[in-house]
């Protein structure tokens, strides 16, 4: 039996490293990677099995041998006429598609985590400051639980009755006009949204709007309406109370330790 | 032996869960779990009460379904027949695509879903009541999908009478369709035929099969009957020919009037049959003429089907972009074949419900475009399917008040320069101005430029640019072609050049939906670019890089060669 | 312990109050229904009265509304249609309303030589107001050469919806497999979709002492065993008696002469 080559075991391990990658990272596990990260990886596995290769001089002979042979060995003809024209054959392929490929409109690169001003309005009402602001209906959870109850069933109503058409009947931005919507809806399911955003910040969100968003979250495409020309303030605190309510994430607060 | 063990078990679970798939299932007992879970994901629309009244129920057409009157639209089984469980758990699990009943699968477990199957037949005594299961639709003696049976569904389509409410091209524009209501005396439109993604109870083949001869309870859609009950499909086309002859010969009217007794026979037979008087004979000819009506009716499901894309055009934001071609010619006029060259590209629209007052049952589904350009001019087809052709506003008593059809093209008066530069508010412009081109109905030939700064804040143009334009309806689509110069003198218009990205939005009306002012179906900002034409580069260079890397191998050869020696 | 009790006593009302608002939100729907009896017993009938009477309008007669045909104009408008929520004729007589006896406990068979048909000609059902006893097979007559869709509104009786298309060439359709009542109620609303203005009503009764009102506004009950009776009325634009039923006597081949005047109902 013949003993593989080196520069085929080489060749292999490339080629398995790229479908690894493209195909079983960036497929069957996660969403696709994109091009230039895969490019990266490839570069560095390149460097590895040069590095492999050339630190014993007659390892680097042996793993040039098939190459030298190919290039120069009577034998190879036909392997190295084959070489000769698919090369540039391929070569010509992506450079052409490459060229011919139609561009793409500029993405919207957009803040998902916009810094809220320092102030928390209603209209033209100072609430207080954004970091100290609180709930005026929280404190019933403790307080009084059954008005409490009451005001979350009122913001079940109010979110019913305005916010599902895009946030969806389970809270989980899939409403049926979000399609159509960009950028989507808020997913209020996701453990990334409620947990890290004070009742203020909401409240100033909701109040405010897609119009109200700083230029760096885009404020001219997202379709959140300004909710203080709809709701009252007490509807806002209390939709607030609804969406921790259901999904079971609590605000983040900032404790006395803070 | 273990692994045996292990095989089997995979095998027995594998079964399970197929019979799991085929097999019906009945709900449990009705449990507090279920009351629970209804509280919790139902009773915000269907009520407390199953009523069909809760809070949200009031902005929502169609309606919430009323459970206390045992009216299931989506079944497998016969009409007047109530749902089986399995009917009831489907729809909690897929939801009703083109309403706001979306699908539960991912949000309620499968033991929520069927207790709240249990618990919603509670609403209704019919379900206590019930005797014997409820008959279910047969998919016997199925006629698998193929052109041929298309075309003769075409012909049904016709002879069944779909077009009252469906239109002649489905489109849901057929002539009954402005008055149609449902049970509970809520406005209800015929489905457009052509939006599959929108059918209530999914677009199977089956599917549709099962709302011919099942009907949609509830709503204007009967159950079917056969217009020729008896007759063969041959036969029956016979006799729509000869009953539209102004004029028919003795023969004709002999061959006529026999096709009409042996239809008034099975007619009476169909009656009999019903009643359980029918003799062995009379049977038979029944017989025969069911399967006959079951036939007709797959090839219409068959036909139904064929005119509906599969899925609904991709929509993604960024993927679709309208992409205007280049030709060296004179832009294509509205009825050019050339039009149907192009691909064309999909926007949907929803209901604006951000600013009063709002639209929360939009009936336009979206907008397709294509579009052409020259070094001198830009022309456009906009397509979109309206059901009802309005002109102008109308006040009816029974149907309420219905206003003009219209739509409304815009882009930012400035292409922002770069990906992070700000655009104008995608609803009509803020700060930022946007250019419109606004269409109506009754003047159908003519384009008005507006400069808009908010929904409420448009102005029609002073200077008004010369930009050609024809609308017209058919069938239950509008079809609208403009032409503009790439350039204008007009500060206010929009430039156009080639290669440039210019987000471009939509707004539409639809009259009849009581579409009016700020009240409209919208679409975010996408993207518009005259498509470069393709560079010549790319028939120098890649040769060049295939040559130059032949070289380079030929090159390395001498090289490797010459050191050898 | 008081203070408990007081407690309950005031849950107790506030239930009750409760449960009364309930009610009363459903009596609204049911002030439009006819009201029968739980039972009913045929038995043969002897030296029966008789009932008859005139049913008249009161106040302005408004002005006779024109139907709006919008399509299939050959078959459909060939006459003018005129709206038949009302039909008043000479002499303030009204057409189309429902006396019947509310509490009538035995009495006669149906008639069973009676025609239940109701026909769709020119785009109207004619007759507008069927009375169909309960179980009694229905049959929908298509004079037209048009296509109608019989529609037959469900109800929360267990009367399920009945929506079958009734092809320009199927001239006699019998309902007896889907449009069998089960329960007696109504009257239930009829329609055909394809030709939207098109209406009929439908009362599932139990007993056969239900009379329609003709052109001439009269009606008569036969064949009625002697007794006290509740006599009611129903009218689709004038409402029921429901709340006040007329006072009937009826002696032993006796005649009783009764006439209602009805009034349009309040608007909601």
């Amino acid at each position: 039996m013949k003993r593989i080559s080196l520069f085929t075991i080489c060749f292999v391990i490339f080629i398995a490293c790229w479908v690894f990658l493209r195909f079983v990272v960036g497929g069957v596990i996660s969403v696709p990677i994109p091009g230039s990260v895969i490019s990266m990886y490839m570069g560095l596995v390149l460097i590895a099995i040069l590095v492999h290769v050339s630190v014993e001089d007659s390892r680097f002979k042996e793993f040039i041998r098939p190459i030298h042979e190919t290039l120069v060995d009577e034998n190879r003809r036909v392997r190295r006429i084959i070489l000769a024209v698919l090369i540039p054959l391929l070569l010509l392929g992506y450079t052409y598609t490459n060229i011919a490929q139609k561009a793409n409109p500029p993405g919207d690169p957009r803040d998902a985590h916009p810094s809220p001003p320092l102030e928390l309005t209603y209209k033209d009402e100072v609430i207080g400051s954004m970091q100290d602001v609180e709930n005026p209906h929280r404190h019933y959870e403790k307080d009084d639980p059954e008005k409490f109850k009451s005001h979350v069933e009122n913001g079940r109503r109010v979110y019913y009755q305005n916010c599902f058409y895009c946030h969806g009947d389970h809270l989980d931005g899939k409403g049926h006009f979000a399609d159509a919507l960009n950028p989507l809806p808020a997913n209020f399911q996701d453990p990334g949204i409620i947990p890290n955003f004070q009742e203020s910040f909401f409240f100033w969100r909701i109040s405010k709007g897609g119009p109200g968003l700083p230029a760096s979250g885009t404020p001219w495409n997202s379709a959140m309406p300004i909710w203080e020309d709809h709701l009252t303030k007490e509807e806002i605190w209390d939709v607030i109370l609804f969406l921790s309510d259901y999904t079971g994430y609590p605000y983040r607060t900032f404790g006395e330790g803070h | 032996m273990r692994s045996r063990n292990i095989v089997l078990a995979a095998l027995i679970l594998g079964l399970l869960s197929v019979f799991n798939l085929t097999f019906a299932q009945d709900a449990p007992e009705v449990s507090e779990k279920g009351k629970e879970v209804y509280e919790e994901s139902c009773a915000h629309c269907h009520g407390i009460e199953g009523r069909g009244d809760g809070s949200a129920a009031e902005n929502l057409l169609p309606q919430p379904r009323d459970f206390t009157r045992g009216l299931y639209k989506i079944r497998s089984t016969e009409s007047g027949q109530l749902p089986t469980d399995q009917d009831l758990f489907d729809i909690i699990t897929e939801g009703m695509p083109g309403s706001s009943m979306p699908g539960w699968e991912t949000s309620l477990g499968t033991n929520d879903r069927w207790e709240v199957v249990a618990y919603i037949k509670t609403f209704y005594e019919g379900f206590k009541e019930q005797e014997t299961p409820p008959r279910q639709i047969s998919l016997e003696g199925k006629i698998p999908y193929s052109e041929e049976s298309v075309e003769i569904g075409k012909i049904l389509y016709t002879q069944f009478a779909c077009f009252e409410c469906h239109g002649n091209l489905g489109r849901g524009d057929g002539t009954s369709a402005p008055t149609l209501e449902d049970e509970w005396g809520f406005k209800s439109w015929p489905a457009n035929l052509t939006q599959s993604w929108n059918y209530r109870g999914g677009n199977d083949i089956d599917d549709i099969y099962k709302r011919f001869i099942g009907g949609i309870a509830g709503s204007a859609m009967p159950m079917f009957e056969d217009p020729a009950f008896g007759l063969t499909i041959e036969e029956s086309k016979r006799y729509n020919e000869l009953d539209s002859k102004a004029e028919m010969t003795e023969t004709e009217e002999e061959e006529y009037n026999q096709l009409d007794e042996k239809m008034g026979n099975a007619y009476e037979i169909l009656d009999l049959m019903a009643d359980g008087d029918a003799t062995e004979e009379q049977k038979q000819i029944y017989d025969t003429a069911m399967k006959e009506f079951n036939v007709k009716s797959w090839h219409l499901a068959n036909y139904v089907k064929s005119l509906s894309p599969e899925k609904r055009p991709e929509a993604a934001i960024g993927k679709n972009v309208l992409r205007s071609q280049y030709t060296i010619n004179e832009l294509p006029e509205m009825a050019d074949a050339a039009w149907e060259t192009l691909e064309s590209s999909y926007f949907p629209l929803v209901g604006q419900i951000i600013v009063e007052p709002r639209q929360f049952n939009p009936t336009i589904d979206s907008v397709n475009v294509k579009s052409f350009y020259n070094d001198t001019e830009v022309a456009f087809l906009f397509t979109w399917d309206d059901r009802t052709h309005n002109t102008e506003v109308e006040e009816d008593e029974d149907t309420g008040t219905t206003f003009e059809d219209a739509i409304a093209i815009q882009f930012p008066v400035k292409v922002p320069k770069g990906p992070t530069a700000p655009k104008p508010y995608f609803l009509w412009g803020g700060k930022l101005p946007v250019y419109l081109w606004q269409w109506k109905a009754s003047a159908a030939d003519k384009i008005t430029e507006l400069t808009a700064k908010g929904i409420n804040n448009a102005e029609v143009q002073e200077v008004q640019g010369n930009i050609e334009a024809k609308g017209e309806y058919t069938d239950g689509q509008y079809r609208l072609w403009v032409k503009r110069a790439l350039k204008t003198d007009d500060k206010k218009d929009l430039q156009l050049e080639p290669a440039v990205f210019v987000p471009i939005a939509f707004s539409a009306w639809d009259g009849a939906n009581g579409d009016v002012g700020t009240k409209r179906v919208i679409s975010s900002w996408y993207s518009f670019v005259l498509e470069p034409v393709p560079s010549s580069r790319r028939f120098i260079y890649p040769p060049l890089v295939a040559l130059l890397s032949f070289g380079l191998l030929v090159g390395l050869r001498e090289f490797v060669r010459q050191r050898n020696t | 312990m008081k203070t408990k009790m007081l407690a309950c006593l005031a849950l107790l009302i506030a239930c009750g109050f409760g449960l009364f608002v309930f009610a009363d939100s459903h009596e609204e729907e049911e002030m439009d229904k006819l009201v029968f009896s739980e039972a009913y017993k045929t038995v043969a009938v002897k030296d029966g009265g008789k009932i008859s009477g005139v049913v008249k309008f009161e106040g302005e007669v408004p002005e006779k509304k024109k139907l709006e045909i919008t399509k299939d104009q050959a078959v459909c408008g060939v006459t003018d249609k005129f709206d038949e929520s009302l039909v008043v004729g000479e002499g303030n007589v009204l057409k189309n309303t429902i006396v019947y006896l509310m509490d009538i406990s035995q009495g006669k068979d149906f008639d069973k030589e009676a025609k239940l048909e109701i026909d769709q000609k020119e785009c109207r059902f004619d007759p507008r107001v069927q009375i169909v006893p309960v179980g009694k097979v229905l049959t929908m007559l298509n004079s037209d050469k048009a296509t109608h869709n019989v529609h037959i509104f469900g109800t929360k009786k267990n009367n399920t919806s009945v929506n079958k298309q009734q092809t320009k060439n199927r001239k006699k359709m019998r309902l007896s497999r889907e449009g069998v009542a089960k329960n007696a109620e109504g009257p239930v609303e009829v329609k055909c979709d394809i030709h939207g203005w098109m209406r009929a009503w439908i009362a599932y009764v139990p007993h056969p002492y239900f009379a329609v009102t003709n052109e001439k506004g009269e009606f008569t009950l036969e064949d009625v065993p002697p007794g006290d009776y509740k006599l009611g009325y129903w009218h689709e634009a004038c409402g029921t008696n429901n709340k006040e039923p007329v006072k009937v006597t009826v002696a032993a081949g006796g005649e009783v002469k009764q006439d209602f005047m009805l009034k349009l109902k309040e608007a909601k």
